[in-house]
Protein backbone atom coordinates (compact mmCIF):
# COMPACT_ATOMS: atom_id res chain seq x y z
CA UNK A 1 0.00 0.00 0.00
CA UNK A 2 0.76 3.41 -0.70
CA UNK A 3 4.22 3.61 0.82
CA UNK A 4 3.37 1.79 3.59
CA UNK A 5 6.19 1.14 6.18
CA UNK A 6 6.19 -2.39 7.62
CA UNK A 7 9.72 -2.71 9.12
CA UNK A 8 9.33 -4.20 12.74
CA UNK A 9 13.12 -2.55 13.38
CA UNK A 10 11.83 0.21 15.03
CA UNK A 11 15.14 2.13 16.28
CA UNK A 12 15.13 3.55 19.40
CA UNK A 13 10.95 3.84 19.64
CA UNK A 14 10.22 5.33 16.44
CA UNK A 15 6.78 4.31 15.10
CA UNK A 16 6.15 2.13 12.46
CA UNK A 17 3.08 2.90 9.62
CA UNK A 18 0.76 0.42 11.00
CA UNK A 19 1.07 1.77 14.69
CA UNK A 20 1.02 5.31 13.91
CA UNK A 21 -1.79 4.56 11.65
CA UNK A 22 -3.49 3.48 15.01
CA UNK A 23 -2.81 6.24 17.38
CA UNK A 24 -3.70 9.07 14.76
CA UNK A 25 -6.74 9.62 16.18
CA UNK A 26 -5.32 10.00 19.80
CA UNK A 27 -2.78 12.14 18.91
CA UNK A 28 -5.55 14.42 17.37
CA UNK A 29 -7.89 14.04 20.50
CA UNK A 30 -4.38 15.15 22.46
CA UNK A 31 -5.22 12.15 24.76
CA UNK A 32 -1.44 10.25 24.07
CA UNK A 33 0.64 10.38 26.31
CA UNK A 34 3.78 12.95 25.74
CA UNK A 35 6.35 10.40 24.63
CA UNK A 36 4.03 8.51 21.98
CA UNK A 37 2.74 12.06 20.98
CA UNK A 38 6.42 12.58 19.90
CA UNK A 39 6.76 9.45 18.41
CA UNK A 40 3.57 10.25 15.96
CA UNK A 41 4.97 13.73 15.76
CA UNK A 42 8.29 12.32 14.30
CA UNK A 43 6.81 9.94 12.05
CA UNK A 44 4.69 12.26 10.29
CA UNK A 45 7.46 14.63 9.72
CA UNK A 46 9.24 11.60 7.85
CA UNK A 47 6.10 9.22 6.07
CA UNK A 48 4.24 11.55 3.41
CA UNK A 49 1.45 8.28 3.72
CA UNK A 50 0.73 8.47 6.88
CA UNK A 51 0.83 12.57 6.71
CA UNK A 52 -2.32 12.15 4.37
CA UNK A 53 -3.92 9.92 6.15
CA UNK A 54 -2.85 12.69 9.15
CA UNK A 55 -4.39 15.90 7.40
CA UNK A 56 -7.54 13.81 5.65
CA UNK A 57 -8.62 12.67 9.75
CA UNK A 58 -7.59 16.30 10.80
CA UNK A 59 -10.01 17.81 8.45
CA UNK A 60 -12.77 15.33 9.68
CA UNK A 61 -11.96 16.33 13.12
CA UNK A 62 -12.23 20.35 12.32
CA UNK A 63 -15.44 19.50 10.16
CA UNK A 64 -17.11 17.67 13.33
CA UNK A 65 -16.23 20.20 15.91
CA UNK A 66 -17.43 23.01 13.58
CA UNK A 67 -20.62 22.11 12.91
CA UNK A 68 -22.82 25.01 13.38
CA UNK A 69 -25.40 25.66 16.49
CA UNK A 70 -28.46 25.78 15.82
CA UNK A 71 -30.93 27.96 17.82
CA UNK A 72 -34.11 26.48 19.42
CA UNK A 73 -37.29 27.73 18.73
CA UNK A 74 -38.25 31.66 20.35
CA UNK A 75 -41.30 29.58 22.19
CA UNK A 76 -39.20 26.72 23.34
CA UNK A 77 -39.20 27.17 27.25
CA UNK A 78 -43.14 28.73 27.81
CA UNK A 79 -44.34 24.40 26.62
CA UNK A 80 -41.66 23.02 29.28
CA UNK A 81 -42.25 25.78 32.17
CA UNK A 82 -46.25 25.07 31.90
CA UNK A 83 -45.99 21.28 32.61
CA UNK A 84 -43.98 21.52 35.28
CA UNK A 85 -45.06 20.16 38.73
CA UNK A 86 -44.17 22.94 40.65
CA UNK A 87 -46.73 23.19 43.62
CA UNK A 88 -46.21 19.26 43.87
CA UNK A 89 -42.31 19.77 44.63
CA UNK A 90 -43.42 22.75 47.25
CA UNK A 91 -45.63 20.40 48.68
CA UNK A 92 -42.96 17.14 49.05
CA UNK A 93 -40.24 20.11 50.13
CA UNK A 94 -40.85 19.70 54.11
CA UNK A 95 -41.35 15.50 53.58
CA UNK A 96 -38.02 15.41 51.63
CA UNK A 97 -35.08 14.70 53.81
CA UNK A 98 -32.40 17.34 53.21
CA UNK A 99 -29.01 16.70 51.77
CA UNK A 100 -25.84 18.18 53.14
CA UNK A 101 -25.07 21.91 52.38
CA UNK A 102 -23.54 21.95 49.16
CA UNK A 103 -20.01 23.17 50.86
CA UNK A 104 -19.84 19.93 52.97
CA UNK A 105 -19.81 18.23 49.22
CA UNK A 106 -17.20 16.53 48.36
CA UNK A 107 -16.38 17.91 45.18
CA UNK A 108 -17.01 21.85 46.51
CA UNK A 109 -13.29 21.17 46.90
CA UNK A 110 -11.65 21.17 43.46
CA UNK A 111 -10.08 17.46 42.37
CA UNK A 112 -6.37 18.14 42.86
CA UNK A 113 -6.81 19.40 46.16
CA UNK A 114 -9.07 16.54 47.02
CA UNK A 115 -6.60 14.27 45.38
CA UNK A 116 -4.13 11.96 47.64
CA UNK A 117 -0.97 13.19 46.31
CA UNK A 118 -1.96 16.85 47.27
CA UNK A 119 -2.88 15.69 50.74
CA UNK A 120 0.15 13.28 51.21
CA UNK A 121 2.55 15.76 50.00
CA UNK A 122 1.06 18.76 51.48
CA UNK A 123 1.54 17.14 54.87
CA UNK A 124 4.61 16.08 54.53
CA UNK A 125 5.68 19.66 53.38
CA UNK A 126 3.65 20.99 56.68
CA UNK A 127 5.78 18.70 58.79
CA UNK A 128 8.80 19.57 57.35
CA UNK A 129 8.30 23.29 57.63
CA UNK A 130 7.32 22.98 60.96
CA UNK A 131 10.19 20.88 62.40
CA UNK A 132 12.59 23.75 60.83
CA UNK A 133 10.18 26.23 62.48
CA UNK A 134 10.63 24.57 65.84
CA UNK A 135 14.79 23.62 65.30
CA UNK A 136 15.36 27.05 63.49
CA UNK A 137 15.17 30.79 65.18
CA UNK A 138 11.29 30.67 64.80
CA UNK A 139 10.75 32.13 61.29
CA UNK A 140 7.30 32.87 60.49
CA UNK A 141 7.41 32.05 56.56
CA UNK A 142 7.64 28.52 57.73
CA UNK A 143 4.39 28.50 59.89
CA UNK A 144 2.91 30.07 56.67
CA UNK A 145 4.15 26.75 54.55
CA UNK A 146 3.23 24.15 57.36
CA UNK A 147 -0.46 26.03 57.32
CA UNK A 148 -0.50 25.66 53.41
CA UNK A 149 0.72 22.53 53.36
CA UNK A 150 -1.68 21.30 55.84
CA UNK A 151 -4.74 22.72 54.45
CA UNK A 152 -5.89 20.34 51.58
CA UNK A 153 -6.32 17.40 54.91
CA UNK A 154 -7.59 19.89 57.26
CA UNK A 155 -10.45 21.45 55.22
CA UNK A 156 -11.06 17.75 53.86
CA UNK A 157 -11.26 16.64 57.12
CA UNK A 158 -13.54 19.78 58.40
CA UNK A 159 -16.44 18.83 55.16
CA UNK A 160 -16.51 15.22 56.64
CA UNK A 161 -16.52 16.50 60.18
CA UNK A 162 -19.76 18.21 59.18
CA UNK A 163 -21.45 16.06 57.34
CA UNK A 164 -21.66 13.94 60.64
CA UNK A 165 -22.58 16.66 62.66
CA UNK A 166 -25.47 17.57 59.95
CA UNK A 167 -26.38 13.93 59.37
CA UNK A 168 -26.37 13.82 63.74
CA UNK A 169 -28.51 16.42 64.30
CA UNK A 170 -30.80 15.84 61.71
CA UNK A 171 -31.40 12.02 62.86
CA UNK A 172 -31.73 13.84 66.63
CA UNK A 173 -34.17 16.46 65.05
CA UNK B 1 -17.29 21.60 30.23
CA UNK B 2 -20.44 22.71 32.02
CA UNK B 3 -20.50 23.66 36.01
CA UNK B 4 -21.30 20.88 37.52
CA UNK B 5 -21.82 22.56 41.46
CA UNK B 6 -23.90 25.26 39.71
CA UNK B 7 -26.10 22.66 38.40
CA UNK B 8 -26.84 20.98 41.94
CA UNK B 9 -27.23 24.48 43.82
CA UNK B 10 -29.88 25.21 41.05
CA UNK B 11 -31.30 21.59 41.01
CA UNK B 12 -31.81 21.71 44.56
CA UNK B 13 -33.66 25.05 44.38
CA UNK B 14 -35.78 23.78 41.64
CA UNK B 15 -36.79 21.00 44.17
CA UNK B 16 -37.76 23.71 46.50
CA UNK B 17 -40.71 24.52 43.84
CA UNK B 18 -38.57 27.55 42.94
CA UNK B 19 -40.14 28.79 39.46
CA UNK B 20 -37.25 30.46 38.29
CA UNK B 21 -34.40 27.75 38.67
CA UNK B 22 -36.21 25.90 36.02
CA UNK B 23 -35.90 28.60 33.65
CA UNK B 24 -32.11 29.03 34.48
CA UNK B 25 -31.88 25.18 33.74
CA UNK B 26 -33.45 25.80 30.10
CA UNK B 27 -31.39 28.58 29.32
CA UNK B 28 -28.30 26.39 30.37
CA UNK B 29 -29.37 23.40 28.46
CA UNK B 30 -31.71 24.94 25.95
CA UNK B 31 -29.22 24.78 23.35
CA UNK B 32 -27.38 21.73 23.67
CA UNK B 33 -30.04 19.50 24.35
CA UNK B 34 -32.23 21.23 20.88
CA UNK B 35 -28.68 21.09 18.86
CA UNK B 36 -28.28 17.40 19.99
CA UNK B 37 -31.92 16.54 19.09
CA UNK B 38 -31.77 18.27 15.97
CA UNK B 39 -28.65 16.64 14.44
CA UNK B 40 -29.73 13.13 15.91
CA UNK B 41 -33.22 13.20 13.67
CA UNK B 42 -32.27 15.77 11.18
CA UNK B 43 -35.83 17.21 11.92
CA UNK B 44 -36.64 20.80 13.52
CA UNK B 45 -39.85 19.97 13.97
CA UNK B 46 -38.77 16.18 15.69
CA UNK B 47 -36.01 18.13 17.56
CA UNK B 48 -38.04 20.32 19.07
CA UNK B 49 -40.85 18.19 20.34
CA UNK B 50 -38.08 15.54 21.33
CA UNK B 51 -36.04 18.35 23.53
CA UNK B 52 -38.86 20.09 24.74
CA UNK B 53 -40.31 16.17 26.33
CA UNK B 54 -36.88 15.56 27.70
CA UNK B 55 -37.14 18.82 29.43
CA UNK B 56 -40.59 17.75 30.63
CA UNK B 57 -39.56 14.48 31.51
CA UNK B 58 -36.34 15.42 33.28
CA UNK B 59 -38.47 18.61 35.55
CA UNK B 60 -40.83 16.08 36.56
CA UNK B 61 -38.28 12.96 37.56
CA UNK B 62 -35.58 15.49 39.75
CA UNK B 63 -36.37 13.14 42.51
CA UNK B 64 -34.71 10.39 40.83
CA UNK B 65 -31.43 12.43 40.00
CA UNK B 66 -28.64 10.92 41.95
CA UNK B 67 -26.42 14.01 43.11
CA UNK B 68 -23.12 11.78 42.71
CA UNK B 69 -23.68 12.09 38.93
CA UNK B 70 -23.42 15.49 37.04
CA UNK B 71 -26.74 16.45 36.42
CA UNK B 72 -25.62 17.26 32.63
CA UNK B 73 -24.69 13.63 32.22
CA UNK B 74 -27.92 12.32 33.51
CA UNK B 75 -30.08 15.14 31.32
CA UNK B 76 -27.75 14.17 28.13
CA UNK B 77 -28.39 10.34 29.00
CA UNK B 78 -32.24 10.91 28.70
CA UNK B 79 -32.15 13.27 25.75
CA UNK B 80 -30.06 10.78 24.08
CA UNK B 81 -32.03 7.76 25.11
CA UNK B 82 -34.81 9.32 23.98
CA UNK B 83 -33.80 10.29 20.42
CA UNK B 84 -32.78 6.93 20.00
CA UNK B 85 -36.31 5.54 21.02
CA UNK B 86 -37.62 7.78 18.59
CA UNK B 87 -35.45 6.58 15.73
CA UNK B 88 -35.83 2.90 16.60
CA UNK B 89 -40.45 3.82 16.75
CA UNK B 90 -39.62 5.22 13.35
CA UNK B 91 -37.65 2.82 11.55
CA UNK B 92 -40.74 1.32 9.38
CA UNK B 93 -39.36 3.92 7.02
CA UNK B 94 -36.26 2.72 6.63
CA UNK B 95 -35.35 -1.03 5.43
CA UNK B 96 -32.92 -2.14 8.22
CA UNK B 97 -30.05 -4.37 7.33
CA UNK B 98 -29.12 -6.10 10.46
CA UNK B 99 -26.50 -8.39 11.67
CA UNK B 100 -23.21 -6.60 10.74
CA UNK B 101 -21.43 -6.96 14.17
CA UNK B 102 -18.61 -4.26 15.07
CA UNK B 103 -15.75 -5.45 16.55
CA UNK B 104 -17.04 -4.99 20.31
CA UNK B 105 -19.84 -6.84 19.58
CA UNK B 106 -22.28 -4.14 18.99
CA UNK B 107 -24.68 -4.30 16.08
CA UNK B 108 -23.70 -1.84 13.56
CA UNK B 109 -27.10 -1.43 11.48
CA UNK B 110 -27.06 -0.19 7.84
CA UNK B 111 -30.37 2.06 7.32
CA UNK B 112 -31.07 2.74 3.67
CA UNK B 113 -33.98 4.88 3.08
CA UNK B 114 -35.90 3.95 0.41
CA UNK B 115 -39.45 5.36 -0.88
CA UNK B 116 -39.55 9.19 -1.69
CA UNK B 117 -36.80 11.42 -2.76
CA UNK B 118 -33.41 10.15 -2.45
CA UNK B 119 -31.77 12.63 -0.37
CA UNK B 120 -28.59 11.40 -1.47
CA UNK B 121 -28.35 12.56 -4.84
CA UNK B 122 -29.84 15.81 -3.78
CA UNK B 123 -27.93 16.79 -0.84
CA UNK B 124 -24.72 16.10 -2.67
CA UNK B 125 -24.34 18.59 -4.56
CA UNK B 126 -25.53 20.99 -1.54
CA UNK B 127 -23.08 22.52 1.12
CA UNK B 128 -20.48 20.84 2.98
CA UNK B 129 -21.98 21.29 6.09
CA UNK B 130 -25.37 19.57 5.12
CA UNK B 131 -23.29 16.54 3.73
CA UNK B 132 -21.61 16.12 7.04
CA UNK B 133 -24.75 16.28 8.60
CA UNK B 134 -26.13 13.63 6.36
CA UNK B 135 -23.28 11.17 7.07
CA UNK B 136 -23.86 11.56 10.65
CA UNK B 137 -27.62 10.88 10.45
CA UNK B 138 -26.68 7.86 8.66
CA UNK B 139 -24.62 6.57 11.33
CA UNK B 140 -26.45 3.94 13.59
CA UNK B 141 -27.83 6.13 16.35
CA UNK B 142 -25.52 4.72 18.98
CA UNK B 143 -22.52 6.09 17.31
CA UNK B 144 -24.37 8.99 16.14
CA UNK B 145 -24.99 10.02 19.73
CA UNK B 146 -21.33 9.37 20.57
CA UNK B 147 -20.17 11.20 17.64
CA UNK B 148 -22.27 14.05 19.08
CA UNK B 149 -21.22 14.37 22.68
CA UNK B 150 -18.04 14.05 21.14
CA UNK B 151 -17.40 16.73 18.79
CA UNK B 152 -20.66 19.08 18.96
CA UNK B 153 -21.17 18.95 23.32
CA UNK B 154 -16.91 18.34 23.04
CA UNK B 155 -17.82 16.36 26.46
CA UNK B 156 -14.38 14.21 27.18
CA UNK B 157 -14.39 10.22 26.64
CA UNK B 158 -14.61 10.32 30.90
CA UNK B 159 -17.84 12.60 30.43
CA UNK B 160 -19.44 10.16 28.08
CA UNK B 161 -18.45 7.33 29.64
CA UNK B 162 -20.86 8.42 32.15
CA UNK B 163 -23.85 9.70 30.24
CA UNK B 164 -23.90 6.89 28.48
CA UNK B 165 -22.85 4.49 31.08
CA UNK B 166 -20.79 2.12 29.52
CA UNK B 167 -16.64 1.81 30.13
CA UNK B 168 -14.39 3.86 29.10
CA UNK B 169 -12.60 1.68 26.70
CA UNK B 170 -16.10 0.92 24.66
CA UNK B 171 -16.19 4.69 24.39
CA UNK B 172 -13.37 5.26 23.18
CA UNK B 173 -13.36 2.33 20.44
CA UNK B 174 -17.29 3.72 19.02
CA UNK B 175 -15.55 7.02 18.84
CA UNK B 176 -13.11 5.61 16.32
CA UNK B 177 -14.73 3.45 14.64
CA UNK B 178 -17.75 6.41 14.21
CA UNK B 179 -14.68 8.75 12.57
CA UNK B 180 -13.24 6.34 10.33
CA UNK B 181 -16.97 5.99 9.03
CA UNK B 182 -17.42 9.40 8.71
CA UNK B 183 -13.85 9.85 7.11
CA UNK B 184 -14.97 6.59 4.69
CA UNK B 185 -18.81 8.29 3.66
CA UNK B 186 -17.34 11.49 3.40
CA UNK B 187 -14.05 10.44 0.81
CA UNK B 188 -17.09 7.92 -0.80
CA UNK B 189 -19.57 10.87 -0.86
CA UNK B 190 -16.99 13.31 -2.40
CA UNK B 191 -16.50 11.58 -5.64
CA UNK B 192 -20.34 11.08 -6.59
CA UNK B 193 -20.95 14.75 -7.53
ZN1 LIG C 1 3.92 6.09 7.98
Amino acid sequence: MDGYDQRNDRAEGALNCPDCRQELQDYLDGTLDKKRSLGVFLHLRECAACRVEHDALHAVFMRLDTLPELEAPADFDAAVLASVPYAAYRAMEPLRRERVPVFLEDHFLPAWMRARVTRAGGLIAAAGATGAWLAGPGQAWLLVVAAAGAAPEILLRLQWVGRRLVGVRRAEG
Amino acid sequence: MFDRHQDLKTIRRCKRGEEAAFAEILARYRGPIYNLCHRMTRNPEDARDLSQEVFIKVFRLLDRYDEEFAFSSWLFRIATNHCIDHLRRNRMRFLSLEGVTGPDGEEFELQIPHGGPEPDTVLERKEAVQRLEEVIADLPPHYRAITLLRHQQQLSYDEIAEVLQLPLGTVKARIHRARAQIQQMLEARAYDI
